[in-house]
């Protein structure tokens, strides 16, 4: 809301400077979010007369104004023809800056002689957009005939605007009054208040208007004044000001005057051309089926039921609050008008407001809820300044419904509350001169105190709301500093958990940068997560249908493929969808934020070639009936073909045991114990056939890992090999053994001895591995691979594995005899159950 | 005795300078360390001196061999050193690393918890879907409550249950959660991602994290709150800043109140960072409104409290001046290296 500085002034008497009345109201509660001030840059623009109009002796459309600036006569060229010879005006002379008007950023431009059609111009009469006083353009500014000739215009013309970015809770302060309260309650100053006294019987009515409000919930109060005599022109200079600097455009009198009286008290009025109004009637109703309105944009609308409607005796003439009717508009022909003043529900506004779009001064203004005593002050107030500006004639009140009259309730608390809740104590005299300064009423009763608030402000209606009054009015700059004393709470439900914070920085130190995404996702963006000729998507469906996904259930998948599909990459799953997305782009939460991460790898991956190293742990979101969905903290991570290793450019390729050097270190400092999962093949349409793992837990998928499917590699533009990495860390926290335990180890030396041997290809790693630790028992300490051979030097079809072992007994030193013991068993043991050979 | 032992030093550094290589170097070791050095053979006969003179001979010999076995060590080095003819460059780079980093905005979040938790506060999370009885109603912003412009609100598209689920705009519904299921004293702190139907621009994110606080108790003041901010901000960004807070409106707070910190690149002196105003706007706070304690079961008349809220992109923005908030969620190797 914008309130000139000179109207707060004249209301409040206030001398102080525009940055300190910006400051302390600031302070208190209404936020000058900027001060404009008009003619900051006018420093050379006076008040110019215009002598004489010459004609432009190469151009018709042009013409020759001379004007003189009060100390000399200069000749100009101009385009604009709304203007006479003996007309003040606003004179920019060569070297004066103007705004651009034609340009689309606001522009300051400085002027300069110019040659037009063979005359030069020396200067420029302006508009008000030259100025930046509105945007208007057309012809120029014609001042009062009595500003003084050759005065600075900024002197003439200017005035600091204040702009407050005001709060859904103050009604009150959507007025120059409003604002001019807390002005006069910060400064100690009276407001001197433009509401004329009531005027008893001067005109008495004239013509008997019935009011009828059908639902008081609905419109607590209609209160109607009729004018006469009604002369519809242009309004006075200083109320066109006035309401320019609000930003409010001037359009003639009777419509400036209710404008002008809605900015000053925060009433929005409405005038009805009363001779268009039918049978001297006026309802306030829902609408009834059928019922339309032509509405003053022109629309012929339909009228919703819970619309809120002014009708005459024959039907709708007004949507309450929000748009006039056509038909009853005050147009220049217009004799009488009848002046609307009412209190319609605040809910009831806004809703048709916001379901027709049509938000506007007014009905931010009922919005917030509007006093019933504030209407009839408003009508006194406004037919009084049509008076004033010759616009007509009229009665104070001509006819007033309010069915159920309500005062604000008065609240009561104890002194020593505000001390209670703000730390900090404030003495009586104190408290009854803030309060006092706001025109609150006050009763005391020994400790308890009784407020009673003004009429406009109905939002002060508990003991906490008296305290805010009395510390604004105060300052918060009484305020100590203290800190919370007193009991430690109990353990929080939700409490957020230090594992993440550990499985994070295990990732950092793992080598990985941490990322964090967007929640907000397309179906298109997680639809390139699968080659695209498996689900026969179409721009509606880019996730496919049920039947596509069926199909790749089956044949593309194994068990541990639709393990991984039921859960950590549900791509079948419908998503949470947003009615009102910013565009389609981001129009669902995601099911999967490898998506986002491919993208997020392709896009660092244009600024480097190595060690990139990704991952995001934040929620997906899976949809549940009749309940918030799920929100798993799913742990994202993508790596690129190649990472550094040993000298200054040495790199390796990452393949698929580099990853689950990855996967077992997480989930064993996550307290998973090795010995309990497992790492089985993985068949899904995201990852490359053949070079995917899925790790299981007795059972339950906490994680999978591979290389990304070269198609869906593709799709994501992606150069190079790459590689993901998903984690159920949910699932991980329920596999967790709990915090590591300690276990001795023998003090006697180790005996180690190698191991290498030839197996059947299809034997797995797991396999020997497994069948080494059962065999080397119980003196066996650790078995280690060190190699993985297949090649001309074995069998085709065969691999051959090699293990460091390590043998020792808890309580004494081996002999070589007792670990080559040991170490036979094993050898026999692989020989016996995996067909394996030494390897010589 | 000390005559012969200076000496034996004289001679004994005068070849060793001279000792060239390795196996110089073992020759004189042998000469003037080994068992049959002049000098082991000194350090046996001063058993035989007069015992006054013993402590003596003996403290001075064993000196005379420290200094020689210093010496030796010292020349090895040298020695080595010059090895191949060239020295170790010891401004060539180090071999690459490989070492990740944590998001500056969970820096910044690890050190916003890390800063409140000796203030007892501990941190919670709730939901980032929510219903609007949580986001808005039991925060004391009713339906078709002019408050509701305040924030720009994602509605999901629910056929079950039309405009009843929404992306939560602040983390405050956490407050309504955790009120609801434990009795005061009540001190938490709740991070977390929140949402808004927003353009996003350099200053605007339609997604974005806020951290929120909430004490409640049978004594908790304004004066608490104030003293929390303050020694939140000097914390924060250092024991010189300056904190004021002013009157403002929250539907869920009553008093409310806007904070600033004085502005931490400038001291207060007013620079680019704080517009020239000295201080910087860093968070909105106020007390717990009394329907809200109502709506959650607590007597307002019996328990009181604060609450408090800010964007953690926001301070992360002012700790280490990026400018665009959108740079935290390009994940931008260049920067996430820069602020790790
Ligand atoms: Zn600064």
């Amino acid at each position: 809301m914008r309130v000139p500085f000179e109207w707060l002034c004249e209301l409040t008497g206030i001398e102080a400077s525009v940055d300190d009345v910006a400051t302390r109201l600031t302070n208190a509660g209404f936020e000058v979010g900027a001060i404009h001030r008009a003619g900051e840059h006018w420093d050379r623009i006076v008040v110019g007369e215009v002598v004489r109009i010459d004609p432009h002796p190469n151009a018709d459309r042009l013409n020759l104004p001379t004007v003189n600036t009060g100390s000399e006569e200069i000749q100009v060229v101009c385009g604009a023809w709304n203007f006479e010879a003996g007309d003040r005006i606003a004179f920019a002379p060569a070297g004066a800056r103007l705004w651009d008007p034609y340009a689309d950023e606001p522009v300051l431009k400085e002027l300069k002689p110019t040659r037009i059609r063979g005359v030069v111009s020396r200067g420029m009469l302006c508009s008000t957009k030259e100025l930046g006083i509105s945007d208007d353009h057309e012809g120029i500014l014609v001042l009062d005939s009595d500003a003084p000739l050759g005065q600075p215009l900024a002197e003439a013309l200017g005035g600091e605007v204040l702009e407050f970015e005001l709060k859904a809770n103050r009604p009150d302060a959507l007025s120059v009054l409003g604002i001019a309260r807390e002005a006069a309650a910060l400064y100690g100053t009276q407001v001197s208040s433009p509401i004329p006294d009531h005027r008893a019987g001067e005109h008495g009515p004239s013509q008997p208007v019935q009011l009828q409000i059908d639902d008081p919930a609905l419109c607590a109060r209609y209160s109607a004044a009729l004018v006469h005599e009604v002369k519809v022109g242009e309004s006075p200079a200083w109320i066109r000001d006035r309401l320019e600097q609000a930003g409010v455009r001037p359009i003639s009198t009777i419509v400036d005057a209710t404008n002008y009286v809605m900015l000053e008290l925060g009433q929005p009025l409405h005038a009805f051309d009363w001779d268009t109004v039918r049978g001297g009637f006026i309802g306030v109703r829902t609408p009834r089926p059928g019922e339309r309105l032509v509405t003053l944009d022109g629309q012929d609308r339909e009228l919703t039921p819970e619309t809120l409607c002014i009708v005459d005796a024959e039907g709708p003439v007004a949507l309450a609050g929000v748009m006039g009717g056509l038909d009853t508009e005050v147009t220049d022909t217009t004799s009488s008008v009848l002046l609307e003043s009412a209190t319609f529900d605040p809910v009831s506004i806004r809703r048709t407001a916001h379901r027709l779009n049509l938000r506007s001064e007014a009905s931010r203004r009922f919005e917030k809820g509007l006093p019933p005593e504030l209407t009839v002050l408003a009508l006194r107030r406004c037919v009084q300044l049509i008076e004033e500006i010759g616009a007509g004639r009229g009665e104070f009140l001509t006819a007033d419904a309010y069915p159920e009259p309500s005062d604000p309730a008065a609240v009561s608390l104890a002194f020593d509350r505000i001390e209670r809740l703000m730390g900090v104590a404030y003495d009586r005299g104190e408290v009854r001169q803030a309060l006092n300064s706001l025109e609150f009423g006050l009763d005391e009763d020994g400790d308890e105190l009784c407020v009673t608030p003004p009429f406009w402000r109905r939002d002060v209606t508990a003991p906490a709301d008296v305290v805010e009054e009395v510390a604004r009015l105060v300052g918060y700059e009484r305020i100590p500093d203290t800190l919370p004393t007193g009991q430690v709470m109990d353990l929080a439900p939700g409490e957020i958990d230090e594992r993440d914070d550990e499985a994070r920085d295990v990732m950092a130190g793992l080598g990985f940068a941490e990322c964090v995404t967007y929640a907000l996702t397309s179906e298109a963006r997680m639809a390139r997560l699968v080659p695209p000729d498996l689900l026969d998507a179409s721009p509606d469906t880019p996730l496919g249908d049920a039947d596509a996904w069926a199909a790749v259930h089956e044949s593309a998948m194994d068990d541990a493929g639709r393990a991984l599909a039921d859960r950590l990459l549900p791509l079948d799953r419908e998503p949470l969808r947003l009615r009102n997305p910013l565009s389609m782009e981001e129009n669902v939460l995601r099911l999967t934020g490898l998506g986002t991460m491919l993208e997020t790898l392709r896009a660092n991956r244009r600024h480097a070639d190595r060690d990139l190293l990704l991952f995001d742990y934040q929620p997906s979101f899976l949809a549940r009936d009749g309940d918030l969905p799920e929100e798993p903290n799913f742990l994202t991570a993508v790596i690129g073909e190649r990472v550094s290793a040993g000298r200054w450019n040495e790199t390796g390729t990452v393949e698929l045991p580099f990853v689950r050097g990855v996967v077992d270190e997480l989930l064993s400092r996550s307290g998973v114990p090795a010995d309990e999962t497992s790492h089985d093949d993985l068949q899904h349409p995201t990852f490359a056939a053949g070079a995917a793992a899925a790790v299981t837990h007795r059972g339950n998928l906490l994680a999978a890992y591979g290389e990304v499917d070269a198609e869906v590699a593709a799709a994501f533009d992606l150069d190079e090999r790459s590689w993901a990495l998903l984690v159920d860390m949910p699932a991980v926290r329920e596999a967790s053994a709990g915090p590591p335990s300690f276990s001795a180890w023998s003090e006697y030396p180790s005996a180690l001895r190698d191991l290498a041997i030839v197996v059947d290809a299809e034997v797995t790693q797991a396999d020997v591995y497994d069948a080494i630790l059962r065999a080397g028992r119980p003196l066996l300490q650790s078995a280690r691979l060190f190699d993985e051979y297949r090649g001309e030097q074995i069998p085709a079809g065969k691999r051959s594995l090699a293990y460091a072992l390590s043998y020792a007994a808890p309580d004494r030193t081996l002999t070589d005899k007792q670990a080559d013991r040991a170490h036979n068993r094993v050898v026999r043991a692989l020989q016996h159950r995996l067909g394996a050979e030494l390897r010589g | 005795m000390q005559e012969r032992l200076d000496a034996l030093l004289t001679s004994a550094r005068a070849e060793l300078a001279a000792a060239a290589d390795d196996a110089a170097l073992e020759q004189w070791r042998v000469t003037h360390l080994g068992r049959r050095s002049e000098l082991t053979g000194l350090l046996r006969s001063v058993g035989s001196l007069p015992r006054e003179e013993r402590r003596e001979a003996g403290q001075a010999a064993n000196a005379a061999r420290r200094e020689l076995e210093e010496a030796l060590e010292t020349r090895q080095t040298e020695l080595r050193r010059g090895a191949d003819g060239a020295q170790v460059d010891v401004t060539m780079p180090g071999y690459p690393v490989r070492l990740g980093s944590l998001h500056p905005l969970t820096r910044t979040l690890r050190e916003i918890r890390r800063v409140l938790a000796p203030l007892g506060f501990r941190a919670v999370s709730g939901p980032e879907v929510e219903w609007d009885r949580y986001n808005f109603e039991l925060l004391n912003i009713p339906a078709d409550h002019p408050a509701r412009d305040m924030w720009d609100t994602f509605h999901i598209d629910d056929k079950a249950r039309p405009g009843e689920l929404l992306l939560r705009t602040h983390t405050s519904p956490v407050q309504a959660r955790v009120m609801e299921q434990i009795q005061p004293p009540v001190r938490v702190i709740v991070p977390g991602k929140v949402y808004r139907y927003e353009d996003r621009d350099a200053s605007h994110e339609a997604e974005f994290m806020q951290v929120e606080g909430l004490a409640i108790d049978k004594h908790i003041t304004m004066a608490d709150l104030r003293g929390t901010l303050t020694y939140f901000v000097r914390a924060m960004f250092g024991p010189d800043r300056e904190l004021r807070i002013r009157s403002s409106y929250f539907p869920f707070t009553e008093p409310s109140a806007e904070a600033e910190m004085s502005c931490h690149a400038c001291n207060g002196d007013g620079c680019p960072v704080c517009g020239g105003t000295g201080w910087i706007e860093i968070l909105g706070s106020g007390m717990v409104h009394p329907k809200v304690l109502a709506d959650v079961g607590y007597d307002p008349d019996v328990y009181q409290g604060f609450a408090f809220g800010m964007g953690v992109e926001r301070i992360a923005m002012l700790k280490y001046g990026v400018t665009d908030i959108r740079s935290f969620y390009r994940n931008d190797l260049r920067f996430l290296r820069q602020l790790r």
